[in-house]
């Protein structure tokens, strides 16, 4: 089985999905929650049997697709990858364990079966052009979970979020051709393995330009300033389970790329281009929570404070040292938990009231004790308190920057000010003073199906917030492999001073010895 | 005088501008039939005088498919436009827009 | 030993959960009781561990590993030594009091448990502060005693008023936040490590300039806690909390943690006196800032809260001069006697009603006897008369000054002591001598429960009696803070001050007596003076902050929303998507199904492509011609 765990973690929701159409609509939550657990049990396995120690890629497998271009169906997992795919399989079995009575739910548990299995592929790919499909591909069920479930303004919305990505990603694809075109021109085979390319060094000039043609795709999809508009429609107007999985999962898949294309692939340019994209992620960090705080619907906020924080993981990704890029992996997992706790909060309330504005609300702590409580604790979480999850992330992603630069670090360190002021005075609006508006007042709280998804979240965001280590551990081993091979490979000597070289080079796994 | 290439090639673009001039102006099918006609012919001409003058035969077997095409072209054309012509009675082209985006 | 270093640690933790369980549910006197064991049990702990490093011995544990990534490592670990052990004393001191003092206090809120619960977890999180090993676990606890600070300012939610504050204090206190973690990324990039002993050990070889940015940013973390000026407007907000909360965390524990961070980090600080003369100039500042304001506030609780405030720039003073022991000292008697002096007025509270204007009081004495005697004796010992704590404690630092030849902050303290007396006495008098004014408001004062008044007992006998640990306490801390004794050479000069001092301070007392003791009504005409008013408004600070800073980042955002974000970025993106729209529905005609136009437009296409070939053709044909032409148009 464990020859091919990934191929049956990518494909086994795909198959329950078309499965799926046969089975009655009745029935279709109930299916889906299955399909959703074994899923999750499977990707639990996967770290059961993931071995902590090695820092290259574990439980490869290769098929050969189109041999003249060198396309390959080659997955395989790492340190960093690895729990993302375990949140993804988590939010999909929370997110539909927790669904309520919706129309079509046949049709959404079956879209979000097939999401599963992009998200799952984006993160298990090791092929550029298998990474592509996936990337692509995972838009579609999005598009169509905002566009049929979505609010009033679902059909905008959703195709603004299908056209601004999907341009992105078209530039994106203009790159890794060029860069395959690079690598036959170097070696004289084609090849679209990352592996291998990974072991492609290459001049300057060309790795600005791919290094932008990768970025745009990336950089829409993060989403970054000023390529961010897109998001708060898609979070406006996306059903609750749309918003938790888009927040949780799908920005990461931007970051993500971050870590496993630009910065091991060219690592001159990233040391190149360090400053300005520090400077788009104070940008992001400021700015955006400046614009979560002058808003009344408290979805907006939750949608400005994600990029808000995406800000901070895009500014540990690129201190392009350990301790940051482990950092901003660790802070992708904890915004993932956090921020999609935080949708299933707001759309727990909108369940109840059809409303997401904050003025209709207030006093909503004296009726709903226990939501006010998981909001708050998921608040202070987001805020970035000790001994819960983000502060890991965001303390190691602050600190491997500042041995960048002081003064960027300080700007960027004002997300803990920016980010207490948006959230609290949400919470005061929200939840605080008495209760003025009588549809307020008969508010039942949480119940048990919310709470199955609330409280795993809760518990998780505490858990990982006091013990990180199973999960930084991992990430920390295979960011060292990252961080040594942008060493060895720079080129300049920006480059070479910008990436501490690491003394213990014994650990090092080359890429070499891991390809078949 | 000799007729020589030259004259050919003018006699091919003559030809050539008035089945263009053909094609663009009339609005009758049968008429746009001809003028596509002239064109295919006005080629012809072109391709059998290189041919000639290069003694070379590719232009003048070019030649005879375009014949045959033109006459297959025009074989169907003529069906369709029958059929047309049933069904709405008449073979304007203006008239003739279900192809509009 | 290490059993009762988790005891007192944790023990404060079992309660919070415990107390957390029956958050929602309506008052159970359980919760009270347990609580208050469980940090009973944590005092007891923390004395016998108190014993152990009284015999020189200190504990240090590495519970488990925290965050390790690339070089950083750090672990959950605790340190017992002389500093910590103190701070872990005045903790579970005034913490046990305070939870067994709540019992009475919060009898008839419906919100009992979750207080409780609350209350624990601020001394949870406390004692994390004061006992971490490490500047990353020292910023657990400073986040989670804001927290919870947060959580009891705001703890009547439904007060706009007090929301509000909980609001103001976290995010004032995360300004400074920012600081200190700046602070904890330079000792670790220059230092490698987070660890106290490893760090400090590093510093000594660093260069000064370094040195200098640590110690600044690390004091930028500790003047929020410990609300200096100009991040102090918090701290009087904050008495919007019940006031057990702001006994114990606005007045005897979280406000002196930056008092604890200086002291801590005192082998830097010791190696940046500059810094160290700032800090004693800005507390010198602060302590006489804060006691003008006290002046002349008609609010009980607030009147204490600036006190408190200008005590805490004594100890600044103490730390910044070099005399840790001193300012720890200080900081420890004066957990004591201002956390009895904030139960008092919270006794009196409770007798009128939550009424807070000492002017609608008076004549209390009579009613309640047990909490005059208290405030008054603690109020003495604030005001630092023999042989009460405050005079020992006090005292010192004035010498402190006058040794280390800052006469200006010698100065600037000793008018400053003359002010803390009076305001003191101020209210004093106004609360409970002259007439029973408030007769007039209906109200019905009432002793407070027994118990209630037992559980203040320890207080008051420490506000009398810490004065005499002295020297104990000099041989314990100065094992591993610097042993500075301050002995002025003369004799003569010695008493003369002391004296001098003492008759300053009661004279200021009989002033305040004098004044206030048949008060009648309220002076219309020093109302009227600008002193009173920049006083009175707390020299317009708050005001400057709202018009100047709040409100301009308000607006800011939503500028940056509707105008920035809307009309800008996402105008912009819009606008690309309907060029490329329009340009669609303008060529739209050439689809227009009409053979004949489609024909047209197929020749069009073709001559224009033609042309392009032909247009290239000549320009490959002639291009050196053509490069000749352009380079001499370049020439």
């Amino acid at each position: 089985m464990l020859d091919h765990i990934l191929s049956l973690l990518i494909f086994f929701p795909a198959i329950a999905a078309i499965m799926g159409f046969v089975v009655h609509k009745d029935s279709a939550k109930a299916f889906g929650v299955a399909v959703s657990v074994i899923e999750f049990v499977i990707s639990l396995y996967l770290w059961f049997a993931f071995d902590t120690n090695v820092s290259g890629m574990q439980f490869m497998e290769n098929i050969s697709v189109v041999p003249a271009f060198g396309i390959n169906y080659l997955v395989g997992i790492d340190g960093i990858s690895l729990f993302i795919v375990i949140m993804a399989s988590f939010f999909t079995m929370i997110g539909i364990a927790s669904l309520g009575d919706m129309k079509k739910i046949k049709n959404l548990v079956i879209t979000l079966l097939f999401l599963q299995m992009t998200m799952v592929g984006v993160f298990a790919a090791l092929d550029a052009i298998l990474f592509y499909v996936f990337w692509e591909l995972s838009l579609v069920p999005m598009l169509y979970i905002i566009g049929a479930w979505g609010g009033p303004l679902r059909i905008y919305a959703s195709v603004k979020f299908f056209l601004y990505t999907f341009t992105g990603s078209l530039v994106m694809l203009v790159g890794m051709l060029f860069m395959a075109f690079l690598y036959n021109q170097a070696t004289g085979v084609w090849s679209f393995s990352i592996l291998e390319w990974y072991r492609l060094i290459l001049p300057l000039n060309y790795q600005l330009w791919l290094f932008a043609a990768f970025f745009i795709g990336f950089a829409i999809k993060v989403p970054m300033f000023p390529f961010h508009t897109w998001l708060p429609y898609a979070h406006g107007q996306a059903p609750t389970i749309g918003s938790v999985i888009l927040a949780a999962v799908l920005l990461k898949m931007g970051t993500y790329a971050f870590i496993r294309f630009s910065l091991p692939m060219f690592p001159d340019a990233a040391a190149f281009f360090m400053f300005p994209i520090a400077a788009i992620a104070i940008i992001m960090i400021i700015y955006t929570a400046m614009v979560a705080y002058a808003q009344e619907d408290i979805k907006q906020v939750v949608a400005y404070s994600s990029i808000s924080h995406m800000g901070v993981i895009i500014l540990g990704t690129f201190a392009l040292n350990v301790e940051g890029i482990t950092g901003s992996v660790f802070l992708m997992i904890g915004h993932g938990i956090v921020s999609g706790a935080l949708f299933f909060l707001v759309g727990v309330i909108y369940d109840r009231r059809h409303t997401k504005m904050m003025s209709e609300f207030g006093g909503l702590a004296s009726v709903m004790p226990r939501y006010a409580t998981i909001f708050g604790i998921m608040m202070m979480a987001s805020v970035g308190l000790p001994l819960l999850v983000n502060f890991v992330g965001e303390f190691l992603s602050l600190l491997g920057f500042y041995n960048q630069s002081h003064i960027a670090t300080l700007l960027a360190g004002t997300a803990i000010i920016v980010g207490a002021i948006y959230m609290l005075s949400s919470y005061k609006r929200a939840f605080f003073g008495e209760v003025t508006n009588e549809a307020n007042r008969k508010l039942p709280d949480v119940n048990s199906r919310e709470l199955l998804a609330l409280i795993p979240l809760t518990i998780i965001a505490v858990w990982l917030g006091v013990y990180p280590k199973p999960l930084l551990e991992p990430i920390n081993n295979s960011v060292k492999s990252v961080v040594m091979l942008m060493h060895e490979k720079a080129i300049t000597p920006e480059g070479k001073s910008r990436i501490p070289s690491l003394e213990n080079k014994v650990a090092m796994q080359t890429p070499e010895a891991e390809v078949k | 005088m000799e007729i020589g290439l030259t004259h050919y090639l003018v006699l091919s673009t003559v030809l050539f501008s008035i089945g263009l001039l053909g094609v663009m102006r009339r609005k009758n099918l049968l008429m746009l039939f001809f003028a596509t006609e002239i064109l295919l012919n006005a080629v012809n001409v072109g391709f059998a005088a290189i041919s000639h003058y290069y003694n070379d035969l590719t232009g003048q077997m070019f030649a005879f498919f375009i014949i045959a095409i033109a006459a297959s072209e025009v074989a169907v054309g003529l069906g369709l436009l029958i059929a047309w012509y049933k069904r709405h009675g008449n073979i304007n082209l203006d008239a003739m827009s279900s192809m509009r985006g | 030993m290490e059993l009762y270093l988790y005891i007192a640690l944790f023990s404060p933790l079992v309660g919070a959960l415990f107390a957390g369980l029956f958050g929602a549910s309506p008052k159970t006197l359980l919760t009270g009781v347990v609580n208050s064991s469980l940090l009973f049990a944590s005092f007891l702990s923390s004395a016998v561990l108190l014993g152990y490093v009284l015999n020189g011995q200190t504990v240090h544990v590495e519970m488990m590993q925290w965050i390790a990534a690339g070089n950083l490592y750090i672990p959950f670990g605790f340190v017992v030594d002389q500093v910590s052990v103190t701070m872990m004393m005045v903790v579970t001191t005034v913490s046990t009091v305070v939870h067994v003092y709540s019992i009475g206090y919060m009898d008839h809120d419906k919100g009992f448990n979750r207080f409780f619960s609350y209350l624990s977890a601020f001394v949870f999180s406390m004692m994390v502060l004061v006992m971490s090993d490490n500047f990353a676990g020292l910023f657990i606890g400073w986040e989670g005693v804001g927290l919870c600070s947060w959580l009891l300012i705001g703890f009547w939610y439904h007060k706009e008023s007090a929301t509000w504050a909980a609001n103001e204090a976290f995010i004032m206190n995360r300004i400074a936040d920012l600081g200190m973690l700046i602070g904890i990324f330079l000792v670790y990039w220059n230092t490698g490590s987070l660890q106290y002993d490893k760090a400090f050990a590093v510093m000594p070889t660093l260069d000064n300039i370094t040195l200098m940015y640590i110690g600044v940013f690390l004091f930028i973390g500790a003047m929020g806690k410990s609300a200096q000026f100009p991040l102090h407007t918090w701290l009087a907000d904050a008495m919007e909390g019940p006031t057990p909360v702001s006994a114990l965390i606005h007045a005897a524990t979280m406000v002196t943690a930056g008092v604890y961070l200086v002291v801590r980090a005192n082998p830097l600080y010791h190696m940046i006196p500059e810094m160290g003369l700032f800090i004693a100039s800005l507390g010198a500042f602060v302590a006489m800032f804060a006691a003008t304001m006290a002046l002349v506030n008609r609010d009980m609780k607030r009147i204490i809260a600036y006190s408190t405030l200008s005590q805490l720039g004594y100890m600044f003073v103490a730390a910044g001069l070099g005399a840790y022991w001193v300012a720890l000292f200080h900081l420890m008697a004066h957990a004591f006697f201002k956390a009895l002096l904030f139960l008092g007025a919270g006794n009196v509270m409770h007798a009128m009603d939550g009424e807070l204007d000492p002017f609608k009081m008076g004549g209390l004495r009579k009613s309640m006897k047990w909490t005059f005697i208290m405030m008054t004796l603690a109020s003495v010992a604030l005001a630092g008369i023999y042989p009460l704590a405050g005079f020992f404690s006090k005292d010192a630092i004035l010498e402190v000054g006058f040794v280390e030849h800052h006469y200006v902050i010698y100065t600037v303290l000793l008018l400053t002591a003359g002010m803390t007396a009076f305001y003191s006495f101020r209210l004093v008098a106004l609360i409970f001598h002259g007439e029973e004014r408030y007769k007039v408001f209906g109200f019905h004062p009432h002793e407070a429960y027994k118990f209630v008044l037992i559980a203040m007992s320890p207080l008051a006998i420490l506000a009398v009696i810490a004065g005499s640990f002295k020297s104990t306490y000099f041989d314990m801390v100065t094992k591993i803070l610097p042993n500075t004794e301050y002995h002025i050479h003369s004799e003569v000069t010695e008493w003369t001050m002391i004296i001098g001092t003492q008759l300053f301070v009661i004279l200021a007392i009989f002033f305040a007596y004098k004044k206030y003791i048949n008060f009648k009504g309220e002076n219309k005409e020093f109302e009227k003076r600008l002193v009173y008013k920049v006083l009175i408004n707390q020299y317009y600070i708050p005001y400057f902050y709202e018009e100047y800073i709040t409100k301009p980042y308000r607006e800011l955002s939503t500028v940056f929303w509707k105008k920035v974000d809307m009309k800008v970025v996402d105008a912009t993106v819009d606008c690309i998507a309907n060029g490329i729209y329009k340009a669609g529905e303008n060529t739209r005609d050439m689809q227009n199904g009409n053979l004949s136009s489609m024909l047209r437009w197929m020749v069009a296409g073709t001559v224009i492509l033609l042309s392009l070939a032909v247009a290239f053709g000549l320009a490959v044909r002639y291009a050196d011609e053509i490069s000749a032409v352009l380079s001499g148009l370049g020439a």
